[in-house]
């Protein structure tokens, strides 16, 4: 078991990211550039980190980005490590993990069926998951408005004369 | 040779909740297999981020619906991280309390459903009937039987009722009688070796592929891997207890793990109660003013706990607002749900698939959201 402090220093030394920070005990948050997230995640398995916990992405819709998080965890140091990228909204292209985390596989299509981030070389690219005969934006985008979504789908039925209350008598 | 398709699911009775298979069959061996989740599918983490911190409480008990007391508290821990809230001591050891009543809670409960799959239902009645004892004690405590809502931010809502400690300690002695029984049943029964045992295999390189967590990992790999002893949260580093392990794993092995963990709750639970102190606060409030409009700082946060299933988490992140920004839910079963039964519940017969589901702990709320 290594300390905390010997593994933030290993992996400034070995992934120069651009932001490091301890969100709280035994965790670490390293922030990359998008083209290095398929190195730091391969170089990470190496060092310890064999359990891909969840793979996921944040809207930032001010900044017009998308963050992409990965998740990994050691078994034997009991870290967490959050693996963190943004890319570009308006063309959201990562590489996959498959080839590093078959696990992936699934988390990546959760993330392109909800947020529309396209991963390259996923083979399950493109294909629906959890929505079925989805025709609107992905619906885990801040632009999404569930609200106007089924105003939209589901229209409110008028109430008719021929309805009659449980009071007795016909309402108009 | 004739491939035929058929449909296991969204209703079946030897599986928890609506999940549905497409299977491509030769005779009864499975050739080809589809998950096909999304009956459940609820939107929970778009539904999340339109409402207050704590008004959220009232809807995250409901993504995993056999074990909901894991989602209150990954909640309350990710909140307690981000806004460096020191939890009173009494608070802990009662979650404690809760988070290993309801593990042996639901591993009663999934013991006693591996007879929905093999036919047996005289396990199931048991089984369920004894659960049933357990939510008379959740019911004592916070007024629900299923969906607790007690682990709150800061704590729990409420100090323990008069004298609850000592009905615990009554129905662990009963179980501690009972529990051989259901051995007896399920564990020694023909019908359950004939069925369960060598058969439904997860060897342990399965089992980093796909990162599968829990008892599958503990029983391919025989490595102490769970969270309450590689990285203790609440005062689980102040209590002993062992973690069952076996180094091969057919369904079999994995229902025995079941059995083995109750015990250890069971002594964590007599262990709890007697450490507990008698007095003391049980709340703390995350941030001044009205639980509603409560405000979590800044951050992003990533909070685990060992379920019954395995590793489950939220990925939490604020931006410093009165609901939260983004909230990402890590099911426990979903590498086993959904890649596992693409890739390895092929070559098994037809009436093995359910067993498969069952005894891997295929849990269909948590994987659709």
């Amino acid at each position: 078991m290594s300390s905390m402090n010997n593994i933030i220093n290993e992996i400034k030394a070995a992934l120069a990211p651009l932001k490091m920070e301890t969100p709280a005990d035994k965790q670490i948050a390293a922030v990359v550039r998008p083209e290095a997230i398929h190195n730091s995640l391969s170089y990470l398995r190496q060092r310890g980190f064999t359990q891909l916990c969840i793979v996921t992405c944040i809207d930032w819709i001010k900044d017009s980005e998308f963050e992409l998080v990965y998740i990994l965890f050691s078994w034997t140091d009991g870290i967490h490590v959050q693996l963190r990228a943004r890319v570009d909204r308006n063309n959201p292209v990562m590489v996959t993990a498959t080839d590093i985390f078959p696990g992936a596989r699934y988390y990546e299509r959760e993330v392109t069926e909800f947020f529309g981030v396209e991963f390259t070389g996923n083979e399950d690219a493109g294909k629906p998951l959890f929505l079925e005969i989805w025709d609107d934006l992905p619906p885990l985008r801040k632009d999404f408005d569930p609200q106007a979504y089924s105003d939209s789908k589901f229209p409110m039925r008028e109430r008719g004369n021929e309805f009659v209350s449980e009071i007795g008598g016909t309402e108009k | 040779m004739n491939e035929v398709k058929l449909f296991l699911g969204p209703q079946h009775p030897g599986m928890h909740g609506n999940y549905s298979v497409h299977m491509y069959v030769d005779g009864d061996i499975i050739e080809k297999a589809r998950p096909t989740p999304g009956f459940l599918h609820r939107g929970f983490e778009k539904l999340m981020e339109r409402r207050h911190w704590m008004g959220n409480l009232a809807l995250i008990p409901r993504i995993c619906v056999p074990e909901p007391d894991i989602n209150e508290f990954v909640y309350a821990q990710g909140i307690e991280m981000l806004a460096n809230i020191e939890v009173p001591d009494k608070a802990h050891w009662i979650r404690m309390l809760v988070l290993e009543m309801a593990r042996v809670m639901v591993h009663l409960m999934s013991l006693g459903f591996i007879g929905g799959p093999t036919g047996m239902y005289t396990a199931t009645y048991w089984a369920i009937a004894q659960r049933d004892l357990i939510l008379d004690l959740f019911e004592e405590l916070c007024g629900a039987r299923i969906y607790h809502m007690y682990i709150v931010p800061g704590g729990v809502r409420k100090d323990l009722p008069e004298g609850f400690t000592d009905r615990v300690l009554a129905m662990m002695d009963e179980l501690e009688v009972k529990i051989p029984e259901y051995e007896e049943l399920i564990l020694k029964h023909p019908i359950i070796h004939a069925r369960a045992k060598d058969n439904i295999m997860l060897p342990a390189e399965v089992v980093w592929e796909l990162g599968v967590t829990g008892i599958g990992m503990r029983s391919a790999t025989g490595e102490e891997n769970d969270l309450r002893k590689v990285k203790p949260y609440a005062h689980y580093d102040k209590v002993e207890f062992e973690v069952p392990t076996a180094t091969y794993s057919d369904a079999l092995t994995r229902l025995n793990l079941k059995v083995r963990e109750m015990y250890q709750s069971m002594r964590i639970i007599r262990q709890v109660i007697d450490k507990m102190p008698a007095e003391g606060p049980v709340n703390v409030p995350v941030s001044p003013g009205n639980a509603l409009r409560w405000t979590v700082p800044e951050g992003m946060v990533y909070s685990a706990v060992e379920s019954s299933r395995g590793e489950y988490g939220y990925f939490i992140v604020s931006d410093g607002s009165e609901m939260p920004y983004r909230i990402a839910v890590r099911g426990a079963s979903f590498p086993q749900g959904l890649l596992g039964i693409e890739k390895y519940l092929k070559g098994h017969r037809i009436d093995d698939a359910s067993i498969w589901m069952d005894t891997m702990g295929v849990c269909s709320p948590e994987i659709d959201r």
